[in-house]
């Protein structure tokens, strides 16, 4: 999916094709991989805050007054930091 | 599919034309990627080399990603892609490579980056002669990328005005990832 067609996509507030481009980049190129990805670094999430250590607030209070498109960038840095961390990683043939 | 894709993906397409080892395959990567399929209506022709490679000096271009250890990475993460590219010193050895790509496994390149960024094969011709020699720097960028014409504009011209500007380089080898 092209730039264009994902602004035409965005301007039109067409949730279904955005969703669908996303699922296709972190699957790369499968839908379906794509959406067990994304569910999948979800729970990591979880299973991390399970263990119930310390976290600094102060440092998520500083990055979040950074500028929205370095935060969205880092939303993707942290969703492939998730899924190395998960062991299922399938991406570039590395383990 | 818009009318646009279905035009683009005439008889007449020139990426259709000729001997396709995977016939429709554009069409399948249209269907998976919607508007991803461009139409460039422009072609540059392919120069004809002025003299023998033996007197050439040649640069190497690549959409595999590496780039020294020592350098910090293209960022591999972004949905669009990355549109910046890295100069890989020609002279330098596959220890002090590292590839970062996302979209292909490249853990065979991992133990020999001659198998998609041929700089030690280069060099041994170079050596003997085969090559007039090689240019300082070589290319490498990220090949996943959502925005052609931004690309065309950015990374592209970027590195053709550095090929031959800076490097002067008489012909380049281009290694797709």
């Amino acid at each position: 999916m092209s730039v264009p067609y994902l602004r035409e996509a965005a301007a039109q507030d067409d949730v279904g094709k955005l969703v669908r481009f996303v699922r296709l980049h972190l699957g790369d190129g499968n839908e379906t991989v794509g959406k067990e990805e994304i569910d999948q670094s979800w729970a990591e999430t979880i299973k991390i805050l399970l263990r119930d250590q310390p976290v600094d607030r102060e440092f998520i209070t500083q990055v979040l007054e950074k500028d929205e498109a370095t935060l969205a960038l880092l939303f993707y840095h942290l969703h492939f930091y998730l899924i190395r961390r998960s062991g299922r990683w399938i991406h570039d043939g590395s383990r | 599919m818009t009318a646009a894709d279905k035009d683009a993906l005439s008889t007449t397409d020139p990426r259709e034309a000729g001997i396709q080892l995977r016939t429709g395959l554009w069409q399948t990567i249209n269907e998976r990627y919607p508007g991803s399929m461009i139409r460039k209506e422009s072609y540059v022709r392919q120069a004809q080399l002025a003299k023998p490679l033996a007197s050439c000096r040649l640069t190497l271009v690549s959409s595999c990603g590496v780039h020294l250890k020592t350098e910090k990475p293209l960022d591999v993460c972004h949905p669009f892609g990355d549109f910046r590219f890295m100069r890989v010193p020609s002279r330098v050895k596959h220890e002090e490579l590292i590839i970062h790509q996302l979209k292909y496994p490249h853990d065979d390149a991992d133990l020999d980056v001659n198998v998609i960024f041929p700089i030690e094969r280069l060099q041994e011709l170079a050596q003997e002669g085969r090559l007039g020699g090689l240019t300082a720097n070589f290319f490498s960028f990220i090949g996943y990328n959502m925005d052609p014409e931004k690309f065309e504009c950015t990374v592209a011209a970027g590195i053709a005005e550095e090929v031959v500007e800076e490097e002067q380089a008489d012909c380049a080898l281009l290694a797709p990832a």
